[in-house]
Formats: structure tokens, sequence, C-alpha cells
């Protein structure tokens, strides 16, 4: 690793502008849609069905 | 899985390994669980295992597990216990084709440093906390850092040979396998978890249903974030983004390699990023155990999935959650308050090994998306089903089976052997304490700050920072408020 060294910390200095796509854009817009909705299902569920012991 | 991969790229192999580091550490974690449930038939086949006992005088710190072994001492249990595992591990060195004779060598370093370590954190000015216990041991002060705060020194001590000793460093490296230590203690300690649940099925079910609410955050919410934080606001490139973003969000060691093999990433990209995770779990583990102690020891779960949510890499998240426990239970006995031991450090477990467990389908789902979408390759190199379980990280099935074992001679077994249970276990649990130790040490030593900054990784810790401190740590602690807080541990009998 130690001979890439130099070229990684320039590739990480230099870094190519890559614009988001529209697929990324649908992964990320997806995700919080989709978690956020279920976190709010699970919250509803965590609150009719509290733990008991 | 992790650090079999991370081996890969920097470590010389010597022969073809029969098994992975995480089918290894099923294969030895089950082999210490079946040797610790012959007790139940009276044969304490482990009881010679060394224990710590918080000291002020060294001579009284050790001890061995089972009174049967009384006679052995202090030092011959830990003399026992080295050779125990030396033989054990070497075994399972020459499994993964690694080269015995130095595995041999840097375990010795390893495993002497690392209790050593442990041992002067049992000190009794370091670890004791109630009054009473200072009495008992004739001191005016004490850190109160508890006896599994002794985790700590053992941290520190790896912490120390990383920075300031490096070729020591390098020479020990064989044997510094944290991924691999930490594998070996959570298939322990599914069975410790089960005689603990045992009790109270309906509240370890409960923290069932909760854990899927840690994998909709980590998997849903965390990584999208921190992905469109890496690539929109820091500019990096996709193929640095989805590991960074897998490290930061699910587990900084498997899902980081996990991920970028899946998107085809080179290799080097997924290794620098668990590096990063690495050194960054670590000032997690000295700050958040502490940070909990003082803000959240009347909500002990809350505190525990936060460990889970909040601490990336297996290894770090459950030591949290060890140290949490400890503190949390001692502040709460000061009070007069005494839970039952197990509770936190099992739901930091589990919420970890809930969130491990898609590792594999969300490799398979980003490799989807990027070999059809995004470098479309040709249809030899596609994302394929079958690396979903490639990919699964095999080691919490060794979990599962001895949650499962522990569950069933808890419970569906006669009051006579039922009886026998938790001291059984609790042998087999001595080596799991013994695990977390090696493992703190092993992820101190991993820590060599100046060699990160060295490697001009500024901009990939700015993206850490921005999004641990800035989002992961307080959505976690919200998430774990929203679905633990008010649930507290059974009180102990």
């Amino acid at each position: 690793m130690s001979q890439s060294d130099s070229e990684l910390r320039d590739e990480l200095r230099d870094l190519p502008v890559e614009p988001l796509l529209p697929i990324e854009k649908k992964l990320i817009g997806y995700s919080l849609s989709i978690g956020l909705v279920l976190l709010v299902v699970l919250a509803v569920v965590n609150h009719l069905f509290p733990a008991s012991f | 899985m992790s650090n079999a991969a991370l081996a890969e790229v920097r470590r010389e192999r010597t022969a073809v390994p029969v098994l992975n580091e995480d089918w290894l550490a099923v294969v030895l974690g089950l082999f210490i669980f079946v040797l610790a449930l012959a007790a139940l038939v009276h044969v304490d086949l482990i009881g010679w295992v060394v224990t710590t006992s918080v000291w002020i005088d060294l001579g009284q710190a050790l001890g061995t597990a089972s009174k049967s072994y009384a006679a052995l001492g202090g030092l011959g249990a830990l003399v026992a216990t080295y050779v125990a595992l030396l033989a054990v591990l070497s075994a399972g060195a020459a499994a993964l084709g690694t080269d015995v004779k130095r595995f041999a060598l840097a375990f010795t370093a390893v495993f002497w440093i690392a209790y050593a370590s442990w041992v002067v954190g049992n000190f009794a000015n370091f670890a004791a906390v109630t009054p009473a216990e200072q009495q008992k041991f004739g001191i005016s002060w004490s850190l109160k850092l508890t006896n599994e705060g002794a985790y700590i020194f053992a941290l520190i001590a790896g912490l120390i040979i990383a920075n300031f000793l490096p070729r020591f460093a390098e020479a020990i490296k064989d044997a510094v396998r944290p991924e691999l230590y930490i594998k070996i203690a959570i298939v322990i300690l599914g069975g410790f978890f089960a005689v603990t649940a045992a009790g109270r099925l309906n509240l370890a079910g409960s923290l069932v249903l909760r854990g899927i609410a840690a994998i909709v955050e980590a998997y849903l919410i965390y990584w999208a974030v921190v992905y469109y934080v890496a690539r929109k606001w820091f500019g990096f490139s996709r193929e640095w983004s989805a590991p960074l973003a897998s490290g930061i969000s699910i587990c900084g060691v498997s899902a980081a390699i996990a991920i970028g093999g899946a998107i085809r990433a080179r290799p080097v990209v997924p290794v620098l990023v668990s590096s990063l995770v690495v050194v960054f779990a670590v000032v997690e583990v000295l700050i958040l155990p502490f940070v909990a102690q003082s803000f959240l020891s009347h909500e002990p779960l809350v505190a525990a999935a936060w460990m889970g949510l909040a601490v990336k890499t297996d290894g770090a998240a459950v030591a949290a959650g060890g140290i949490t426990e400890s503190l949390i239970l001692a502040k709460n006995a000061a009070e007069g308050v005494h839970y039952q031991p197990g509770w936190i450090l099992g739901t930091a477990a589990t919420v970890k090994v809930f969130i491990d467990i898609f590792i594999g389908i969300w490799a398979f789902v980003l490799g989807y998306i990027w070999t059809n979408h995004i470098n479309a390759t040709a249809d030899r190199d596609k994302a394929r089903f079958a690396e979903i379980w490639q990919r699964f990280p095999k080691f919490i099935i060794g979990f599962v089976i001895t949650f499962a074992i522990g569950l069933y001679l808890a419970l569906g077994t006669p009051a006579d052997i039922a009886k026998n249970v938790p001291a059984a276990i609790g042998e087999a649990n001595t080596f799991r304490v013994i695990f977390f130790i090696l493992t703190f040490f092993s992820i101190g030593v991993l820590s060599n700050f100046k060699a990160l900054w060295r490697e001009g990784f500024g901009k990939l810790a700015a993206v850490y920072l921005v999004s641990l401190f800035g989002f992961v740590i307080w959505v976690g602690l919200l998430i774990s408020w929203l679905f633990f807080g008010g649930i507290t541990p059974p009180l102990a009998s």
C-alpha cells in the first residue's frame, strides 16, 4: 500500500467532479422516504405494543 | 470476514486458508461453549480459566473461574489460559492459512500485554466503585471506572504501541485481529444473553422488535444521508462514497469491505475507509460510555441501543456496550438500584447483530444498481443473488446457535439441569471477557493516528466527523430514546 500512498493522497485531493446521477438521486430519495415511513410505522407499533416484562 | 478481507490486502499468506475468519469464529466460539456445557453433567472442563478481581494486593488479583481448580492459583490459571488459547488460536491461525510460528509469537505478546493492562485496570484506585468497596480496600479515592472499565487500559496499551512503537506493532500484527476476537466473543455471548433473557422472554422479544428499527435507521436513513454528504458536500466519487457511507452508517469494517466489493471498488478504497473507521471507533469508545453514564444512567437500554447504533465496527460497538453496562450498573448500584447484569451488553450486541444481518442484502442491492445502472458491466460481472450469502457475516449463525441452545437449556430442561446452566455458561462467559480484552488491545494497535494523517486522510476524516458528530450520534440517540425509552432491565433478585 505504501507504493500508492502518494497516488492516493493526490487522488483524494484532486477528485474529479462526478455529478449525482438520477439513479443515485432515486436511491437516496427512496431510501430516506421508505426509511422514514417504516420508522413511523414501527413507532406506532412500539406505542401499541409497549415492552412488557 | 472484515479482517480476513483486510488481511488479504495487507498480509502475506503462506498457505491456502481452510476457513475464513467468520467461520473460524463460529467454530472456536462453539468449541468453548460446548466445553462449558459439560458442567451440566458435573464435568468441569474449563473452570481453570483465569478471572481477575479488583485488587489492592496484586497477589489477590487473579483466580480461577471455578473453585474446583482453586489449587491452581491465580498465576497458574493465567498460564493455563494462555497455553490453552495459544493452542486453540494457533490451530485457528493454521486454518486461516497464517504462519503458525509467527502467529504464536505475536499472540504471546498480545495476550500478556493485553492481560497485564487488564490487571492494572482492576487496581482498586481505578476500579472500585462504591464507598463500601473503597472501605474494603482501605483507599480514600477511586476513579470508579469499574472492573470492566479496565478494557480502556488494554485499549490505551494498544494505542501506545501503535503510535509510539510502530515497529513492534508491525511485529505482532499476525495476532492483532480484533474482528476475529470479537466475533468469537459474540458467539459465546449468544448463550450468555439467552440465559439472561430466559427469565424475561417478553422483554427479550420486545428488544427484537426494536432491533428492526435499528436496521431501518442504519441502512435507509444513515446510509442515504452520509452518501449524500460525501457526494454533494465533499465531492467524493461514487467509488469512495459508497464504502464510506457504509462504513460510517452500517459497520465500519465489514460493511465497508462488503459494499466495496459489491460495487467493484478497488480493494484499497474499503481498506482505507476501514482504517479510518477503526480510529473513530476508538474515540467513540473512549467518550460515549462515559457520556451515557452521565446522562442515561436512568435509561440503561437507551444507552445500550445507542452504543449499538452509534459506535461503528462490531468490536467497538459490543465492547462499548460492555463498558456502558459496567458504568451504568455501578452508578445505579451506588443509588441503591441493582439491575440484572447482561441486559445492557445484550441489547447493544443484539442491535449490532441485527444491523449486520442485512449487510449481504444491502451489498446485493447496491451491487445490482452499480453493475446495471452506474457502471454497467458485462453479464459475468453483474451482481448475483449468491453474493447475499457470500457476504453474510457467518458469525451471526454462531450467535443464534448458542442463543437457541442456551434458551432451550434454561427453559426446556428438567430443573436439576436448568439450575446449573447459568454457572456453566458463566464459565464460557469468562472466555468472552478475555476475548473482549484482546479485542480492545487489538483495536488500539490498529489505530495509528499518525499513519492516517500521513496518508492524507483529512478529507475522508472530515466526512466522518461531520456525519458522525453532526448526525449519526444524535439520530441514534433519538431513535434509541424513541424505541427503548422507559424500558429498564429487570432488577437483580
